[in-house]
């Protein structure tokens, strides 16, 4: 079982096609979508009609490659928009929290933490739910009550960041916290030492010190706003981010350009994600 | 000490309490300017809570920290005259060598072209003149060692405090750091304080020597003084080996008193004029092995005699034992092997004859606060 | 300045960061669940306390019983995941060494990184009438006509334990590199079994990780909404797409509240339940 145990071959070979199947398992569905963004056909299945670059590059007759889709492409820029907001907030109220609960010392300190951790366990459709019935909720006061429609709090792309950064902040804290926690104190009471004054000696020690996890906590940030649907779903308007897009193409049946833009995703994401692990090797 | 030294630090009665527990209790020191002073003690005597209120990260509960005269007490840590070596360094890991040591001229201010300037001299002052661009990851323990102290001195401090910064080497590096660090407190005739648990690197640097126990200090003195005039029990176990007994006096005259230790071998030893010794007082005594002559002849005239048989060999080269059994009463005593010819065959069984004078033997008095005697020296 | 001034700062500073995490939390978490609680019991005619949108829950079989059928398949796709990723992590953690051990991690770790939507469309072009396993099945005389393998309930499940395999890997992997290699191997010194090393020593350690493990695979499976959708379809019967229903369809924001608070509900007393049976507390287990 481990390398320093023998076992017997048979164990041996059982144990390495069960992994072998498991990586074919995970990686099926995603060569697949590969694979079909390449099929000269109108529809993402078999039968293979030969290789083109069509589903990325072509203009004319009636196959519209995702380069020239600009339904698609202006769904791209939304989420990618929404992505960067909700990172910078997210981000920000993170680093606080971190510091927070790693410095400080106060009554109700761990009920805050609970309740700090809670967005994880939260199912997202809730979320989104939850959020879309209290700024109703508000805007139908402002309405009635002083006659201000306040349009930010109906659903749209406002919504959508609010949603979006009520969970996120709570993974982007825990990362921040993590590498806090392994900061040595006596760094920052060094800098006193040699003449900082405290707020100075944060930003000259301690937020270099967390630049790894800020990265890493935004990436991850970026890619789950970027990703998201189930809290996007309940609180989009009229202007769809890519996924909600994605998904009402998928329902309707679509041609290979939901392959191609989906390729461009797993490069996307993949170039992230290793930028990410290169970041945590490193620090 | 003499009276025209300036003080640089001054403690005067200052106490730190932490809810249930007493960590330095009613200490009062002066260093006088340039001199290397350490205080040495047990993990948990309070010394790193002494040296952190003289940096300013814990605030005395009562008590005045005067540098050059001025009150620390409302200074901060970033803005006193103190700069400190960290007991694991601290050096930043964000920065490279050249970046740690001009952190505090930034902070200052100062110009950037003098920043370069001065980081370039004092490195080349700690010799490691071509460092500048390594990352801290890169440089050995010692030279580690050396740029933090190379990040303090470049400020000029008037005080250096140095928390144990030799535990982290080993052995062969510490002794050679021992050495340096003295020779550079000597080049830059900064005032160093030096808290250790590390009786050597104690004796080796200081000028003088704070004994702490207990969140007191026990005796002030030079290496010397210590070594050879402990005032207190605690003194006298610490610094340096010792036999240690526990005992009881049996008679007291004019000259001298006998003491009878708890496992049978007895001691005579002088009485200094104002001792008030009484018969039948306990007292514990200390005899360094050192200072038991051995042969394996026969006695000559001294103080104490004993006539003993070799329980155990401990070879250490030139720091080797003899643990020695007093056949009649049981009792046991460790002295220094002889490095002379006459030992090389010495083998567990073998007689012994060992004697000392009464004034290399030093008792106090138990359960007492305070020194009530020291015979001898 | 000095102790006072200090301790002022300190204060300061301490209110500061509260602020945000504060307004965080009470606008977005605190709030719009009291919300979601105040509208379940009130009456949208006249505002007066009701239970009706609860009773309407417990009287119509459709809604209680896609609700107890999410929480079995959400128990039994935690379950399926936890055996099929367990091996996989045992692997990851124990077998491989350096360079080896970060490669295969990634490799696990990565898909996970694209979108769930994509992932989803991998299945659905995998498993679809016209899609690559029906089509290889025909291919190699396995079946003789076209095979429909979407819009079951084994395919949600296939989805489910697919999109949270990662959310069981990691957490068994990091609780199982924590475990010294030499107590597998005291184990079997002292005359253990496979069986009995994995049941007496690498389980008993690796509780931690399989707890939030599952907690959260768990809370992804019950609120997942794209799986039981697209691989499922018309008639897959989750209790998200009941919520959606209600709020986006129907507009009876009342009903939907009311469901949202029971899954709330459902999803609390399940993890409450795993971390008492398990003796792990919440705030270890998640962060």
């Amino acid at each position: 079982m481990i390398p320093s145990i023998t076992q017997s071959r048979r164990f041996t070979s059982i144990y390495n096609s069960y992994l072998v199947a498991f990586f074919i398992f995970l990686a099926a569905p995603l060569i697949v979508v590969a694979v079909f963004s390449f099929n000269d056909s109108m529809f993402p299945s078999f039968p293979w009609g030969g290789f083109t670059t069509d589903w990325f590059f072509s203009n004319q007759g009636e196959k519209t490659g995702i380069f020239f889709d600009s339904e698609l492409l202006g769904s791209i820029g939304l989420s990618a928009g929404i992505a960067v907001v909700t990172t910078v907030l997210a981000i920000s109220v993170a680093c606080c929290n971190a510091f927070l609960f790693e410095r400080f010392d106060f009554p109700g300190k761990a009920f805050l933490y609970i309740l700090t951790l809670l967005p994880l366990v939260i199912p997202g459709v809730l979320l989104g739910v939850s959020i879309l019935v209290f700024s109703s909720e508000i805007a139908n006061y402002f309405e009635d009550t002083w006659l201000v429609e306040l349009e930010f709090l109906r659903p749209g792309l406002t919504l959508v960041v609010i949603g979006q950064f009520a969970f996120i902040t709570t993974i982007c804290t825990l990362i921040i916290a993590a590498r806090l926690k392994k900061f040595d104190r006596t760094l920052e009471e060094a800098a006193l030492n040699l003449g900082a004054s405290p707020l100075m000696a944060v930003f000259t020690i301690t937020i270099p010190y967390l630049k790894p996890a800020i990265i890493g906590a935004a990436i991850v940030s970026f890619l789950m706003s970027f990703e998201n649907f189930n809290t996007t779903f309940m609180l989009v308007g009229s202007d769809a981010p890519l996924t909600v897009a994605m998904f009402e193409r998928l329902r309707e049946g679509s041609t290979p350009v939901l392959n191609a833009i989906s390729v461009l995703l797993m490069l996307g994401s993949g170039l992230l994600a290793l930028i990410n692990i290169g970041m945590q090797k490193k620090s | 000490m003499s009276k025209h030294c300036k003080i640089d630090l001054a403690c005067e009665n200052i106490s730190k309490h932490f809810s249930g527990f007493t960590a330095v209790d009613n200490v009062s020191f002066t260093i006088p300017k340039g001199s290397f002073f350490s205080i040495l003690g047990p993990s948990g005597c309070g010394k790193t809570t002494l040296l952190r209120m003289l940096a300013g990260f814990e605030s005395p509960s009562s008590g005045d920290i005067l540098i050059k005269q001025q009150s620390m007490l409302d200074v901060p840590p970033n803005k006193r005259p103190v700069n400190m070596v960290f007991q694991h360094l601290a050096l930043f890991p964000t920065m490279n060598v050249e970046q740690n040591i001009g952190y505090g001229l930034r902070r200052q201010g100062v110009a950037k072209a003098e920043i370069t300037e001065r980081v370039a001299a004092v490195l080349a002052r700690v010799g490691l003149a071509d460092s500048g661009k390594k990352r801290v990851e890169q440089l050995s323990g010692g030279q580690r060692q050396r740029i933090a102290l190379a990040r303090c001195l470049v400020l000029n401090p008037t005080l250096l405090l140095l928390d144990e910064p030799l535990g982290a080497l080993d052995l062969k590096l510490r002794e050679q750091m021992k050495i340096e660090l003295k020779s550079l407190q000597k080049e830059f005739g900064t005032t160093f304080v030096y808290i250790t648990h590390d009786q050597s690197e104690a004796l080796v640097m200081s000028d003088q020597i704070a004994v702490m126990n207990k969140g007191k200090f026990e005796q002030v003195g030079t290496p010397h003084q210590l070594y050879y005039q402990p005032e207190t029990a605690f003194v006298a176990g610490f610094v340096g080996d010792s036999n240690r007994w526990h005992g009881t006096i049996i008679s007291v005259d004019d000259s001298s008193l006998m003491l009878k230790t708890d496992d049978g071998l007895s001691f005579r030893a002088k009485v200094a004029v104002e001792q008030k010794l009484e018969k039948g007082a306990k007292v514990e005594v200390f005899v360094r092995p050192e200072a038991i002559n051995v042969s394996r002849t026969a006695h000559s005239e001294d103080d104490n005699q004993l006539t003993c048989t070799v329980q155990t060999l401990l070879f250490d080269g030139a720091n080797s034992q003899i643990i020695a059994l007093e056949p009649n009463s049981g009792g046991k005593i460790t002295v220094a092997m002889p490095q002379t010819s006459d030992f090389v065959d010495l083998k567990t069984g073998d007689q012994l004859f060992l004697n000392w004078s009464a004034a290399q033997t030093l008792g106090f008095l138990v359960e007492s606060e305070n020194l009530v005697s020291a015979v001898g020296a | 300045m000095g102790n006072l001034g200090a301790n002022a700062r300190l204060k300061l500073g301490l209110w500061l960061l509260l602020m945000p995490l504060g307004l965080w939390l009470l606008l977005l978490i605190i709030l719009p669940h009291f919300e979601l609680l105040i509208f379940s019991i009130t009456d949208p005619e006249d505002g007066a306390f009701t239970f009706e949108f609860y009773f309407e829950f417990f009287t119509e079989p459709l809604y209680w019983r896609t609700f107890l059928r999410t929480a079995v398949m959400s128990i039994l796709a935690t379950i399926l995941t936890l055996i099929i990723a367990f091996p996989v992590a045992f692997y990851i953690a124990k077998m491989l060494k350096g360079r080896s051990k970060g490669i295969v991690f990634a490799m696990c770790l990565i898909p996970f990184w694209v979108s769930e939507l994509v992932r989803t469309f991998g299945w659905m072009i995998l498993l679809r009438e016209s899609g690559v396993i029906s089509n290889f099945l025909q291919w190699s005389g396995l079946a003789a006509g076209p095979v429909e393998l979407l819009y079951t309930d084994a395919t949600i499940m296939l989805g489910l334990v697919y999109s949270s395999m990662l959310f069981m890997v990691v957490p068994l992997v990091s609780t199982l590199d924590s475990l010294d290699d030499s107590y597998i191997e005291a184990g079997y010194d002292l005359g253990g079994t496979n069986w009995n090393v994995i049941r007496e020593i690498v389980i008993p350690h690796a509780i931690p990780g399989i707890v939030s493990g599952c907690i959260i695979v768990f809370m992804l499976s019950l609120g997942n909404y794209l799986t039981p959708v697209l691989l499922g379809g018309k008639d897959s019967l989750w209790f998200t797409e009941q919520i959606y229903t209600q709020f986006i369809t129907r507009f009876n924001w009342e009903q939907g509240s009311a469901f949202g608070l029971l899954l709330l509900v459902l999803s609390s007393l399940i993890v409450w339940l795993g971390l008492k049976a398990s003796g792990q507390s919440f705030t270890k287990t998640m962060g």
